[in-house]
């Protein structure tokens, strides 16, 4: 009888056991149900904290621009080419734009009379050309060099410290230092993709300063080069919250037969994070061209 | 609505020669002269996948070509980046999924091009974000 007893209770007190746990399920889906905030809350489009807003809760991109602790512009944050995006439509078929900047074809579009190549780069704009751009290092999933970095399709999201501007490319998940501690270029450096860039402030503009470029780089689609001999010049200003514009100088003897610069507008983006796009993960281009 | 497992296939159309889409337009971030931009394929047919990965976004669809033979096609489309950021979700389209899709072909391989428009069994347009056409530069001169 005593253990008859002892069996009961013990198969109630495991049925009311498994009812708590379900009844504990229960609640716990309901609350989840419910959908609080921060559960639920879209990864995609997660609000940007610390930012000016409009009454409506929009950014508010004509907001002066933000000013770090020492008073310099804060150009933290993320960046993509200011290029709307358009639908073109035939008919009742309309196909949407992808937002890209036409700098991506040639850096040197907006330029008067074109970019100013010498001979030899004339000759090696012809052969990057002859396999239809098949050779271009981005189809191979190089990494995203700068200053045409600018111009690609992906999210630049700079991080910026007291002596130190770190940009972040979705791209390859790169990234690239510039040195503001007062540090020279470097003699003879190691060329590299993104080169040896220092910086300073002219007011309220960064000047970047850029050495140890390789080179078998491409400015733009077309092949337009930069070479070793190469000193690249970026002026960064944050016009307000929602614009910074990027001047890009390019004194380059071996490719171009005078110094020039174009400047590139880029458009800040928020309310969503940085995404990545590994480019070798699935590369199916090259394997197309002849 | 999605097609029943015996449901309707369609033939391929194709629409060679020049199909020019639109006026020249932005650009896609590397040469796609791997594709004639210039001719149109058109399908409809059944997703048999979706690729959700880097750098293109690819989406697999059989289709019936006019010998009634299964072809299964190969169209690229933008960076999953790209395509989450105008609406796409990785499971926007699902195997057994109707679909009717219109592309750039291959110039070197068949049943590969790069999508232009994508529309599902509701007629709904996906966004395809396609390059348009690309002209090349025309030879750089240098400046006096």
């Amino acid at each position: 009888m005593t253990s008859a007893l002892t069996s009961i209770t013990r198969r109630a007190r495991v049925r009311i056991d498994r009812f708590s746990r379900a009844a504990r399920c229960v609640v716990v889906m309901a609350v989840l149900g419910a959908c609080p905030t921060v559960a639920c809350a879209q990864w995609i489009g997660y609000r940007t904290p610390g930012i000016p807003r409009t009454a409506n809760g929009a950014p508010d991109l004509k907001a002066p621009a933000p000013r770090t602790s020492d008073g310099k512009p804060d150009f933290s944050g993320m960046w993509f080419a200011n290029v709307p995006a358009k639908d073109y439509c035939k008919e009742k078929d309309c196909i949407q734009e992808e937002r890209m900047a036409r700098e991506q074809i040639n850096i040197g579009i907006k330029l008067e009379g074109g970019l100013p190549y010498t001979d030899w780069s004339k000759e090696e704009m012809k052969k990057r050309r002859e396999h239809g751009g098949r050779d271009d290092p981005h189809t191979y999933c190089k990494p995203p060099n700068f200053p045409r970095a600018w111009t690609l399709p992906q999210y630049i999201k700079i991080v910026q410290t007291p002596t130190l501007l770190v940009l972040l490319h979705e791209f390859n998940a790169a990234y690239r230092e510039i040195y503001m501690d007062g540090r020279p270029l470097p003699d003879n450096p190691n060329p590299t993709w993104n080169g040896y860039s220092i910086a300073h402030w002219e007011g309220d503009t960064l000047v970047i300063e850029t050495n140890g470029i390789r080179d078998d780089m491409w400015l733009d689609i077309q092949g337009s080069p930069v070479t070793e001999s190469a000193r690249v010049t970026e002026r960064l200003r944050r016009i307000n919250f929602g614009v910074l514009q990027v001047e890009i100088a390019v004194n380059d003897p071996k490719a171009y037969t005078r110094p020039w610069s174009v400047t590139i507008e880029m458009a800040v983006q928020v309310d969503t994070p940085m995404l990545e796009e590994i480019c070798l993960d699935d590369e199916q281009d090259v394997k197309l061209y002849k | 609505m999605h097609l029943t497992s015996n449901g309707r296939w369609s033939r391929l159309l194709a629409v060679a020669g020049v199909g020019l889409l639109l006026t020249p337009a932005a650009p896609a971030h590397h040469s796609q002269s791997e594709f004639d931009l210039r001719a149109k394929v058109e399908v409809e047919g059944t997703v048999t996948k979706l690729e959700w990965k880097s750098p293109h976004g690819r989406l697999y669809v059989d289709v019936k070509d006019e010998k009634g033979q299964t072809v299964n096609w190969n169209f690229e489309l933008p960076s999953p980046t790209t395509l989450m950021r105008r609406g796409w979700k990785r499971d926007a389209l699902k195997p057994g999924d109707y679909v009717k899709v219109a592309g750039a072909p291959a110039r070197n391989y068949p049943a590969i091009a790069i999508a232009t428009s994508i529309k599902d069994a509701n007629g709904n347009a996906l966004f395809t974000g396609t390059t348009q056409i690309y002209e090349p530069e025309p030879e750089p001169k240098a400046s006096e």
